[in-house]
């Protein structure tokens, strides 16, 4: 077991090293921010004395070195832009991001896992054929638009909800939707197929065949040994999540790191956005993690065996 | 076959379809309180769908068609899906071929066999343990209380077996269809396997379904056989008739094709030639046609009809009388 974490662990800095290196180099290939923060009129001889000041006149992999080195007594630079530390304003922005994400959450989980159940246990009904709709709806319908287009309707049109802010229930309903909506489905598909696959073994016909209803085997066999891949789809989701949020955040002016992301690679804050990268990344290898824990609580053949 | 007492298991000329084809066809036996009634024939014969049909259970490819399922003088194939239910694991009960596909993987054997006594008793998750490790116990497994608390990967395919068979029992069914239900286990445990359901039938009067493909073990604790050719009986007669005097060909060449320790198999009749028709070959006539020695055209047209050749012993073929004529050449 804790050889397993430790590799676990080894896997996780490995990827998130990764990840940091790509982003690091893509942005500075793609121009560095002092044309932006000088004036207009501002000489040739002005510019590459701020370019110097700032440290852009280096070798690439000097900055990088430099970088890492910051990295590793846990500095992660200041905004260029704003002048404070790069960490301070994205933690700032956070607390609204997790709001957004948790609401989406409970849209894709709430929504899509009873949905799963149902229409793998009522195929062929009338009310599977109503959410298969709605899961196809959901998985089709770009994120970008599904936004713009509820907006409009309980927005613009019917005046139920906000279409922008933050902070209040009513203003986060429709940003949840809209980024839960493409999760929600994937959820609803996993649950499905799951549940279908495992309802043909062998293990439901001898439930019944002990005095069980079929839906006594669901809730007691089935369900469990269906979440496990479902497991696996909730860690990567979570993930996804996030990243959609950069999309959602922009539509409905929600103040959090999908936003702020949005701005500082305009602004070339490259600080900034490498906190952003290393904060998704992180999450995406926490929660894998988190779902290999699930995993050993749920299914002894791994919590016995490893 | 000796069907003198009043039969507490009627199988009525079940019919089961998939997709078009009458994969069992008007399969018909009884079994009596304290017999054991044993269906043998080759590999997708429709043992086990015939097993499925008597517990209500059949996939949902499977059609039942026709025929019905008595349990004494109750019909089971009229009872709603509710009622069957409160005889499945309690009167009627059955040990599945794949006992370690039958386990759920993520739950302890304890609480499966304890689960299957509180569906159908009253009575505290304590008890229904203690009832659960005497099973373990009947069935031979050592060390049960360590047994109890652990789950199917962690046992072999015969204690899976064991444990399957510890669920079928618990509630004392008055019913126990097993398929092969020795098969995955060695022969010790498989005779201990035999002795316990010998226990069963002369101790409780359990009425017992084996199917199998061993005629060891049909000799050993069977009363009665039923053998099945692609989907339909053969030849059904009391055990002792049968291994003497087969009457119908098919199980002459099966019991001729069943090596014994003083003779190797004997010459050319020793295997079947050719091969099993798949349901959508079954045509007019007798299905073993394809392969039989005493094959007319008749036979290619016409389904045999089960003929009584005396002591309740029947045989599905029209030729009965040319038999002698068989057994001379296999000897
Ligand atoms: N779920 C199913 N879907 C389609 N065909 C099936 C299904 N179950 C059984 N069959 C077919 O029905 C026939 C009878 O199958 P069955 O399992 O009853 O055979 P069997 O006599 O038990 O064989 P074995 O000795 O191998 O267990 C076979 O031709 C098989 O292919
Ligand atoms: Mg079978």
């Amino acid at each position: 077991m804790a050889q397993y974490v430790a590799q676990r662990l080894l896997q996780a800095i490995i990827a998130i090293f990764g990840v940091l290196t790509i982003v690091f180099v893509v942005m500075h290939l793609s121009g560095d921010p002092t044309l932006l923060l000088v004036p207009q009129d501002a000489s040739a001889e002005m510019i590459a004395q701020l370019r110097s000041q700032l440290g852009f006149d280096r070798p690439i992999g000097v900055q990088y070195l430099d970088y890492l080195g910051g990295l590793a007594h846990l500095d992660f630079g200041d905004s260029i832009v704003q002048r404070v530390p790069a960490l301070d304003i994205v933690l700032s922005r956070l607390p609204y991001t997790i709001q957004l994400a948790a609401g989406a959450l409970v849209v894709a989980i709430g929504f899509g896992i009873p949905a799963g159940v149902l229409m793998a246990t009522n195929r062929g009904g009338i009310i599977a054929r109503i959410l298969s709709a709605v899961v196809v709806t959901g998985q089709s319908v770009p994120t970008f638009l599904s936004g713009i287009l509820l907006i409009f309707v309980f927005g613009v049109t019917l005046r139920w909800l906000p279409t922008s802010g933050s902070g209040d229930f009513a203003s986060m309903i429709m940003p949840s939707i809209a980024l839960g909506a493409l999760s929600m489905s994937t959820f609803a598909r996993m649950t499905r197929i799951s549940i279908i696959d495992e309802l043909g073994k062998d293990y439901v016909r001898a439930g019944r065949a002990r005095g069980l209803s079929l839906s006594q085997v669901v809730a007691r066999h089935v369900l469990r040994n269906a979440s496990i891949p479902v497991i696996t789809i909730a860690a990567l989701e979570i993930g996804n999540l996030l990243a959609g949020a950069v999309i959602i955040e922009t539509v409905f002016a929600w103040p959090g790191i999908g936003q702020l992301a949005i701005q500082s690679i305009q602004s070339r804050d490259f600080l900034v956005v490498q906190v952003i990268v290393l904060l998704i990344s992180f999450v995406y290898v926490l929660t894998s993690v988190l779902a290999d824990l699930v995993y050993v609580i749920v299914d002894p053949r791994i919590r016995l065996v490893r | 076959m000796s069907a003198d007492p009043i039969p507490l298991l009627s199988v009525e000329n079940l019919t089961i379809e998939i997709g078009g084809a009458s994969v069992v066809d008007d399969v018909s036996f009884h079994v009596a309180p304290g017999r054991v009634m044993a269906l043998v024939g080759e590999s997708g014969c429709g043992k086990s769908l015939t097993s499925y049909a008597i517990l209500g259970l059949l996939p949902d490819a499977a059609k039942r068609t026709g025929g019905r399922i008595r349990l004494h003088d109750l019909d089971l194939s009229a009872l709603s899906e509710r009622e069957f239910r409160k005889a499945r694991g309690k009167d009627i009960s059955i040990i599945f071929q794949e006992p370690s596909a039958s386990l759920d993987p993520l739950t302890t054997v304890g609480s499966q066999i304890a689960d299957a006594y509180r569906t159908h008793n009253k009575v505290s998750r304590a008890e229904a343990y203690d009832k659960a490790r005497q099973m373990l116990a009947d069935v031979g497994i050592p060390d049960p209380d360590r047994r109890l608390h652990q789950y199917p990967f962690e046992l072999s395919g015969g204690m899976c077996q064991r444990i399957m068979i510890s669920i079928a029992l618990i509630c004392s069914p008055r019913v126990l269809v097993a398929d092969e239900p020795t098969t995955a286990l060695d022969v010790t445990i498989q005779a201990q396997i035999l002795d316990l359901m010998k226990k069963l039938v002369s101790e409780r009067g359990t009425a017992i379904v084996l199917i199998t493909h061993d005629m060891g073990v049909v000799a050993d604790i069977a009363d009665d056989v039923a053998v099945m050719y692609a989907g339909r009986v053969a030849e059904i007669a009391g055990v002792h008739s049968l291994f003497a005097k087969p009457c119908h060909p098919y199980t002459a060449l099966l019991l001729a094709s069943v090596p014994t320790l003083d003779d190797a198999p004997k010459s050319d009749l020793a295997t079947i030639e050719g091969r099993v028709p798949t349901p959508d070959e079954f045509g007019e006539g007798c299905r073993f046609a394809s392969r039989c020695p005493l094959v007319t055209d008749k036979c290619r047209i016409e389904q045999p009809p089960l003929f009584d050749c005396g002591d309740g012993h029947r045989s599905a073929c029209w030729h009965i009388d040319r038999m002698p004529e068989l057994m001379e050449a296999a000897a």
